[in-house]
């Protein structure tokens, strides 16, 4: 622990500290632009000299460069020092266009902070400037290369931090360029953080260009609730409108950066571009009405269902994209009124998986993404980190940046931006394989395991049976052999409904071998945790069990708050049918679903940046987002400023849907409970985990809702040798056996259709963001080069899937990365797939045809 | 012929380059077969090197030795070797001219330095300007394989180490070692700063010793003729070795020549280079290629080594001379310069790829009737500010720009006050 001198304050630092961290303690920020925490010291700026007065370096030196160390004594406020700082700054505005009245940068701009504070004001160089030609980067990122000042984070952060090559410094000297060797739209899914991380308007955010100056906007800090992660944002607003979303810094969560799906997917929020997609009026029967009207209609129609029915001809249904209040207040009424629900999940299958994952997860095996950086080895078990929650696959990136081996179990062509060893595998095949890894990198410290540790790794090895291992084994588990800190990350989405157990048995296993062993879960929806919380071990109707009962006319009443069945559910015919059986559809939300289409009562909920919401991402941390603005119909268009001056706001009436639902339900009237129900007294009463929320303690932000450590006992039990293996059981092929087992699966049972989920388009808020249309690309399925030799199918092919309700076209791309007897599909947006029967499909061979 | 003993240049040869047959004949790879052929301990050639006092000739002039050494037993394999034929130095041309005289001795010398440090593969970095260099190089590399001097199991020991011809981009950045390394590897050529230094980890992280192509070429005349006869070669007590002199500029023969190395400047002149031209006369020189300081008549008869240039505050460098006359317009010379500099920046740091088109602007303006009187002051601060750079580039760049100012500031104020060029004014009325 260096200590050292600056500016006369003494500071003690963890050693490998730069002089500028160190400085950075006592809170004296050096100017920077090349520095940059998350990519380093490099020294190309030259722009945070000091001067070194005592110590082993001399002189004016590069703070970023130098370690800090004892003895040290050092200035930042020298002459010498100042003078040549403001020289740097001189220099790097010769060039510079001067253009910030026009330039999106102006007002955040550490390019300006820096020249006025440097002190340099008058232009003493009488050349021309240097101009460049800009290109076309994409939909999200405007290129202006004049203002450029050859800092190097942009092409730091894209190529080695997120590891894609597309873009770079290109010329030398003065003509230095940073651009892509011809226009066109970015590579990387996470472009939008070079608009954060330029220290000036090089890079600025396309889509709020010339909209709103800085200091004209709203900003809080905010959240992306696109998928678990719960990566920090600061939303920005302005004239009732979301301009503009930038990362926030989180050191356990995302760092610096965000993905650009949650950077640029909130124009549903708005209404789209256009402004008019999102329901604003509150309806009944397809008519406007008031907000009082509303309300009251529906609390009759409950009412009066209930009086005609009973309590349980109404059922409530919410989803993974509710926040924490609306879960909580969903599930109180329905216990408080006998309610049939809520229901969360549409799959019941996912609800056991994520519900045995947030019973396995405890504060001892979690890990945050911040954590996955520090691995040095990570399997993914049946997780496509890309697609599932993006963030975390830049989180890999930097464990594979410091060494760390990056291993995949998984069906499905994945891709990481690092260097991946792909086992591709059948959802049947993973628990095996992660099984023979497991086992054979704890084989000799198993001599020591207590009892249940010992049957957990006889079954572990049970799992595998006597089919001769792959010939990649024995590296990969040496590999995990030799890691001290290895992560596995497990998804929930095609695995087996054991699985998230399995992965949680394997990672205790590793701790008691000795290693820092730590467990990261995927799940779908932001709200997915807290939901899996609140379904407990109650045993609630399935989805499939309240279309049964509409069915049969046992529900006459279904009230849906922010959520859209006809998303979710695989088999839209039935669920057609069923809603128009309805007496009433009552939907409360924020997007023109087809379920708010068809409600008979419609109520508009406010989203995310216009009510406090509460989420708790996946690794249990519960997280805050503030009220951004207040909302209503965006101002769009006509003069500006506006000068229709009125006393209300127009679209001003929708609600936070928590709120809805109390007034609804009755509200106090019903529930004994105050008038003024406040979030922290129905949220603490739900789950004992929520005991922070207690004593009216809200919002709460940063906190982790996890047990401290669950014992031995809890995972351990939840796998033994005879568990339910799901369809398809253990077919693990071996070397040359690859024929039989391929006959097996096509032959018999036909092919695996795993839907799933991809980066840019199946989310339901990308349905309604139509920001999110101009990237991704047009999807496609994905089968196994012998799958599709057998079917007669070819790479690029178009083919119809025959379903049980009808046929889906779709483009076919046939890669080694599938696994065998899999087909894999993306719930797209543009995809018309929802014609199952249920959420598990098998397809026989005969139902795959060439489209000419 | 030249009254010293000629070295490096003892094969040279109008019009062609000496045969692996002359080069033998000469007494070429005896050393090899002395050193690998009978498998002589590596270090034995380290300690004679080191005993030597062989500097290296790429402009720093670091002990030759030293640098092997540094690569330590321990340290993992492959090991590399990198000959550095970046030679981009405005008035260096010696490289050129050592490897069309006799390629040979720079082969020989290469696999000595591999042997010293158990190296198994060199990269022979050569710039495109240079292609006539790669062809006779590579063409004599084969010649050397087949006489069992280089590739599989050299001399039928167990000692393997072949040359690969790296045809470069190009740029003047890459002569400087670590970025000549990133070059290598597809990096983009950007200098990094050490540590860790190339003989702990360079080229894909593994110990690799960067030598000029002239270091390397006195090698073998080392190991066959002793350490004491080579600094007995040097015409100073302190410096070692005989060194190619590039001379440019207003002299009657200017040209490559091989002289001991501390031969004075007035007799390379007047000697070696048949004196100035007619109508000429000397008025300061850059004694070591673009990046050293402007020096006057005062030090005519300075011996030209590496230690009596540093001694007057000047540096041999890569020992091009170019000898202007006093109808040279120095400015002018340095504008050409800090031109060429500027273009040959690589754009890493502020202070280089922003502070030298200013300081060439600023030079511009002077030359062309623009200046004012603040411009020298303004020069003078960039001049010094330049030093806080990332690498050596633009200290060594404001180097003649400096003592332009320190040693012809009249000349310099004259421009302003005349308001252009008083070399040229003749011209321009």
């Amino acid at each position: 622990m260096p200590r050292l001198i600056i500016d006369d304050i003494e500071v003690e630092v963890p050693g490998g500290s730069k002089v500028i961290e160190a400085a950075e303690r006592l809170g004296i920020v050096i100017p920077r632009f090349c520095y940059h925490e998350a990519l380093g010291s490099v020294g190309a700026c030259r722009m945070c000299a000091v001067k070194f007065v005592q110590g082993p370096f001399k002189g004016v030196q590069m703070s970023c460069m130098i370690d800090a160390q004892d003895g040290m004594v050092v200035s930042t406020t020298d002459e010498e020092a100042v003078q040549f700082r403001k020289r740097v700054i001189e220099l790097l505005m010769m060039n510079h266009p001067l253009d910030c009245p026009v330039c999106d940068e102006g007002g955040q701009c550490l390019l300006q902070d820096e020249t006025v504070s440097g002190g340099h004001g008058i232009r003493r160089f009488r050349g021309s400037k240097r101009t460049y030609r800009d290109q076309y980067l994409g939909p999200y990122i405007q290129h202006e290369m004049n203002r450029c000042i050859h800092c190097y984070r942009c092409s730091r952060y894209y190529q080695e931090f997120a590891g894609f090559k597309d873009l770079g410094p290109l010329q030398i000297g003065n003509r230095m360029y940073f651009g892509r060797f011809s226009d066109g739209k970015l590579e990387s899914p996470f472009s939008g953080n070079l608009v954060d991380i330029c220290p000036t308007g090089v890079y600025t955010d396309k889509t709020a260009r010339f909209k709103v100056r800085r200091w004209d906007l709203q900003r809080a800090p905010s959240l992306c609730n696109y998928c678990p992660l719960g990566c920090n944002t600061v939303a920005n607003a302005h004239y009732r409108g979301v301009m503009r979303v930038e990362a926030r810094f989180n050191q356990h969560v995302n760092g610096y950066f965000i993905c650009d799906v949650g950077r640029f997917g909130f124009s549903y929020s708005n209404g789209g571009a256009d402004h008019q997609m999102r329901p604003l009026a509150p309806r009944i029967a397809g008519n406007a009405v008031s907000a009082q009207a509303a309300l009251a209609g529906a609390g009759k129609v409950l009412r009066n269902v209930a009086e005609k029915y009973g309590p349980r001809a109404i059922a409530a249904v919410g989803s993974a994209r509710n926040s924490l209040e609306v879960q909580c207040m969903l599930r109180r009424i329905c216990r408080n009124r006998d309610w049939q629900g809520p229901v969360f999940f549409f799959d019941p299958a996912k609800l056991r998986k994520t519900r045995s994952a947030v019973e396995n997860l405890d504060g001892e095996i979690a890990v945050s993404m911040r954590e996955i950086e520090k691995a040095d080895l990570v399997i993914l078990v049946g997780a496509d980190p890309l697609n599932e929650a993006a963030m975390s696959a830049l989180a890999i990136r930097q464990a594979a940046r410091r060494g760390a081996p990056v291993i995949a179990i998984d069906p499905r062509p994945v891709f990481v931006p690092c260097d991946l060893m792909h086992i591709p595998a059948a959802p049947a095949e993973i628990e095996p394989y992660l099984a023979l890894l497991v086992g054979r990198a704890v084989e000799k410290d198993s001599a020591g395991f207590e009892k249940k540790a010992m049957d957990f790794y006889r079954a572990l090895l049970a799992k595998f049976g006597n089919t001769e291992p792959p010939a990649w084994i024995g590296e990969l588990s040496g590999q995990l052999q030799s890691s001290r800190r290895p992560v596995i990350i497990c998804g929930t989405d095609v695995t087996r409904e054991t699985t998230p157990a399995f992965a949680a048995g394997c990672v205790r296993l590793l701790r008691l071998a000795g290693k820092e062993a730590g467990l990261f879960y995927l799940m779908a929806g932001a709200g997915s945790f807290s939901s899996a919380l609140l379904c407990g071990s109650d045993t609630l109707p399935t989805f499939a069990d309240l279309i049964g009962d509409i069915e049969k006319g046992l529900i006459k009443a279904l009230v849906v708050a922010e959520s859209d069945p006809f998303h979710y559910y695989p088999d839209r015919q039935r669920l057609g049918r069923a809603i128009s059986k309805l007496d009433h559809l009552i939907a409360i939300d924020y997007f023109p679903s087809e379920t708010v289409n068809r409600a008979s009562v419609f109520y508009p909920a406010s989203t995310i940046f216009e009510t406090g919401s509460t989420y708790i991402n996946q690794e249990g941390r519960v997280q805050f987002a503030r009220q951004v603005h207040q909302g209503g119909a965006p101002i769009w268009g006509g003069e500006h400023p506006p000068r229709l001056y009125r006393n209300f706001i127009p679209g001003g009436d929708h609600l936070p849907a928590w709120k809805v639902l109390w007034e609804i339900a009755g509200g106090s009237a019903a529930d004994a409970a105050p008038a003024n129900i406040s979030p922290a007294e129905f949220i603490a009463a739900e789950n004992a985990v929520f005991e922070v929320f207690g004593s009216g303690n809200y919002p709460v932000d940063g906190i982790r809702v996890l047990k401290s450590r669950s014992g031995p006992e809890g995972p351990w039990d939840s796998l033994t040798p005879g568990s339910e293996p799901g369809p398809g059981a253990c077919s693990v092929r071996g070397p040359g056996q690859d024929a039989g087992s391929l006959e097996k699966s096509t032959g018999s049972d036909g092919l695996e259709l795993l839907m799933v989920e991809w980066m840019f388009g199946t989310s339901e808020f990308s349905a309604w963001s139509d920001s999110l249309d101009a990237a991704g690309s047009e999807p496609y399925m994905s089968m196994n080069p012998k799958d599709a030799e057998s079917v007669g199918i070819c790479d690029g092919d178009r083919v119809s899937l025959e379903l049980d309700n009808g046929s889906l076209e779709i483009m076919v791309s046939v890669s080694h990365g599938t696994a065998e007897g899999v087909l894999v599909v993306p719930r797209h947006r543009s995809l018309d797939w929802r014609k199952m029967k249920d959420f598990s499909v098998r397809v026989l061979p005969g139902k795959i045809s060439k489209l000419i | 012929m030249s009254k010293y003993p000629q070295v490096l240049f003892r094969n040279r040869k109008p019009n062609r380059s000496a045969t692996i047959e002359e080069y033998r004949e000469s007494g070429g790879y005896r050393p090899l077969e002395k050193f690998v052929g009978g498998r002589i301990s590596p270090k034995k050639i380290i300690e004679l090197v080191n005993e030597s006092g062989l500097l290296g000739r790429g402009g720093a002039g670091f002990p030759t030795g030293r640098k092997w050494a540094a690569v330590s037993d321990s340290a993992p394999f492959p090991r590399y070797l990198v000959a550095n034929g970046d030679e981009m130095e405005p008035g260096t041309f010696k490289d050129r001219v050592l490897l069309h005289v006799d390629p040979h001795c720079v082969i020989e010398g290469m696999v000595l330095c591999g042997y010293s440090f158990s190296a198994s593969k060199a990269f022979f970095f050569v710039r495109p300007s240079y292609e006539s260099s790669a062809v006779i190089f590579e063409r004599e590399l084969e010649y050397a394989r087949q006489a069992g001097f280089l590739g599989n199991n050299i001399l039928g020991t167990d000692f393997s180490f072949d040359i690969v011809v790296h045809r470069s981009g190009g740029r003047y950045i890459c002569g400087e070692g670590s970025a000549l390394l990133n070059a290598i590897m597809g990096k983009r050529a950007n200098p990094v700063k050490p540590p860790p230094y190339p003989t702990d980890k360079g080229l894909w992280d593994k110990p690799t010793v960067v030598n000029n192509v002239e270091t390397l070429a006195c090698v073998p005349h080392i190991l066959s003729n002793g350490p004491e006869w080579f600094r007995g070669l040097s015409a100073t007590p302190h410096g070692a070795g005989t060194k190619l002199y590039c001379i440019s500029g207003k002299v009657n023969f200017p040209g490559a020549v091989e002289l001991p190395i501390g031969t004075r400047l007035s007799e390379i002149i007047e000697e070696h280079c048949g004196g100035m031209t007619p109508g000429s006369r000397f008025k300061a020189c850059l004694p070591g290629g673009a990046s050293t300081r402007f020096m006057t008549g005062e030090h005519y008869d300075v011996p030209m080594d590496f230690e009596d240039l540093k001694n007057i505050g000047n540096r041999l460098g890569t020992a091009a001379i170019m000898v202007f006359d006093h109808k040279t317009c120095l400015v002018g010379a340095a504008l050409n310069l800090t031109e060429f500099f500027a273009r040959e920046s690589c754009g890493w740091c502020t202070p280089c790829r922003e502070g030298l088109p200013y300081m060439r602007d600023l030079l511009w303006r002077i030359e062309n009737g623009e200046g004012q009187e603040e411009d020298i002051s303004n020069l003078r601060r960039l001049c010094k500010e330049v030093w806080n750079s990332y690498c050596a580039l633009a200290p060594g760049a404001a180097e003649p720009v400096i003592s332009l100012l320190d040693t012809f500031e009249d000349e310099v104020r004259q421009h302003i006050s005349q308001k252009g060029c008083p070399f040229h004014a003749k011209a321009d009325n």
